[in-house]
């Protein structure tokens, strides 16, 4: 009896590949030596990995309880993969209720969001209809054919009850999607404007995206280029504001510091001489602005500035090494002044 | 070493030959037990091992049988399979008068019938075995794309969800006119 040698190549084929791990089988013959990009299969649970003696199970008909307590013990990127296989998943990993403790959402070329929450920590790469993700399984890439760019971060803010972003970081974003992320991310803690942004669209992230922000503004860039610009953003009702640009010195003047309505100002650095200083402390000493709101004032300067000349002509009393001066209505201002460097605390 | 023992495949067990329970014998003699489930094959469990389920303590409580009313009546569970009893009842005899620890080695092995187990282990209400399977359910994604998780949990698509929700409200009104027809046809 004569053996096919062709029949031998076949049989052996099927010897090596049927084991072979699954996630080298699924890529072929040829393909099995190269790295596999998402789950090694050592990452894979043991029963898992023999998922072929494995009974699916219809979880959506376990008894209610049972079915939430399941999903309880699901990690937070599980939990997100069933929300993202039906509108009823994603209902079902909505009324879980599950709580996530830092959520950062950056927008560059695309759109990406960091999940953490205990051990765990997620990056997730947005696109149209699909999702890249890294948590510690190398990049695995999900895909979700109904979902637009734009569609991905409300899913996730959804399913976890809306969190707080902790930090919306905007980098190299066109204008027109200014618009898209207002809408996308209702609110969070800190709002950071990139110094890569287009001066465009650092100033309009900076006025239409800093009213979203709770706690924190910070700009790495000098957004203003006319005069009046400086005072209609001082002007916001803003809690914390950090201008931060070191190559382009912010310029100011006495009458942006005293329409500023920001309650904790930072800049660095700023061009303002040591008399508009002097006149923003005289004016302020007159008591004309009964409501002023800021509590802090530090002024990083371009140039140095001499202490004399800034406090010229002002009644003060030295306080702790800080000059203290009273207004007739009782109000209080401590002024450190360092080389490069003015502080204001109003009290 | 298992106190569970293969009985008859009848409703009223011969008598079972009853395995020894342990190497410590116990002071005050043990009161045992007996189940059966789809197959009729009967069980015969301590009461010890019998407390973990919230539904047979209660009926055990409230019933006061001795051992042969015991014995002639075992516990029907028709509605769970023979082998997921047999699990559950080995999980019960090793867990016996011990509290369950949060990583329990000792779940029942076969994986393939997590489904019915659970069910089973939910209507029996064995709290600590029910969060221990539910975790196992839960263990069968970890790490998964949407795509598998649909698959390895069964989830209908949102077309599949809106066909059979179409499908029942259909059935649900030729149902009605039915009921109304028949209605109609009494009244006659």
């Amino acid at each position: 009896m004569s053996i096919d040698p062709l029949s031998v190549l076949h049989s052996l084929f099927h010897c090596v590949s049927d084991s072979l791990p699954r996630a080298f089988s699924g890529r072929g013959f040829l393909g099995a030596h190269l790295p596999v990009p998402a789950k090694s299969p050592s990452s894979i649970p043991s029963f898992i990995s023999q998922s072929t003696n494995l009974m699916p199970i219809p979880i959506l008909s376990l008894p209610g309880k049972n079915l939430q307590y399941a999903l309880n013990c699901l990690s937070v990127g599980d939990l997100i993969a069933f929300s993202l296989c039906s509108k009823r998943t994603k209902h079902l990993a909505k009324s879980s209720n599950r709580k996530i403790e830092s959520i950062c959402a950056d927008f560059d070329t695309c759109s990406s969001i960091i999940i953490q929450h205990l051990d765990e920590e997620l990056f997730f790469d947005f696109g149209d209809s699909w999702a890249d993700l890294e948590r510690g399984n190398g990049i695995e890439i999900w895909r979700k054919r109904e979902f637009a760019h734009s569609d991905w971060i409300p899913h996730l803010l959804h399913i976890f009850n809306d969190p707080v972003i902790r930090v919306l970081s905007i980098k190299d974003v066109s204008l027109a999607y200014l618009d898209t992320i207002k809408r996308i991310i209702p609110r969070c803690n800190r709002l950071e404007i990139s110094e890569n942004c287009s001066d465009d669209v650092a100033k309009m992230a900076f006025l239409k995206l800093s009213p979203i922000a709770v706690k924190e503004v910070e700009v790495y860039k000098n957004i203003f280029d006319k005069e009046n610009d400086v005072s209609k953003a001082l002007t916001l009702n803003l809690e914390s504001v950090i201008f931060c640009d070191y190559k382009n010195p912010l310029e100011l003047n006495s009458d942006d510091l005293l329409m500023n309505n920001i309650a904790n100002l930072i800049i660095h650095k700023v061009n303002i001489t040591g008399k508009e200083l002097n006149r923003f402390l005289k004016l302020w000493m007159k008591g004309n602005h009964s409501f002023y709101r800021p509590k802090n004032i530090e002024l990083v300067l371009e140039k140095a500035t001499k202490r004399e000349e800034v406090l010229r002509g002002v009644k003060y009393q030295v306080v702790d090494y800080k000059h203290q001066l009273k207004r007739a209505d009782g109000k209080v201002l401590l002024i450190s002044i360092g080389w490069r460097c003015v502080v204001f605390q109003f009290q | 070493m298992s106190s569970t023992e293969q009985g008859t495949s009848s409703a009223a067990p011969a008598e079972p030959t009853t395995a020894p329970e342990s190497a410590a014998a116990p002071e005050v003699p043990e009161s045992f037990y007996y189940v059966h489930g789809k197959d009729k094959v009967v069980h015969k469990v301590s009461a010890g091992a019998l407390q973990h389920s919230a539904l047979i303590h209660g009926m055990i409580s409230n019933l006061g049988y001795t051992e042969e009313q015991a014995k002639a009546n075992p516990f029907p569970f028709e509605n769970i399979d023979g082998d997921i009893l047999q699990m559950v009842v080995d999980w019960c005899n090793q867990h016996k008068g011990k509290p369950t620890p949060p990583e329990d080695t000792n779940l029942p092995k076969q994986k393939e019938k997590l489904f019915d187990l659970v069910l089973a282990v939910n209507y029996l209400e064995i709290k600590e075995l029910l969060t221990y399977c539910c975790k196992q359910v839960a263990m069968m994604v970890k790490g998964k794309s949407p795509e598998e998780i649909r698959e390895i949990w069964m989830i209908p698509t949102d077309a599949e969800d809106e066909a059979a929700e179409k499908e029942a409200k259909k059935r649900a009104g030729k149902e009605a006119a039915g009921e109304t027809a028949a209605a109609a046809g009494d009244a006659k």
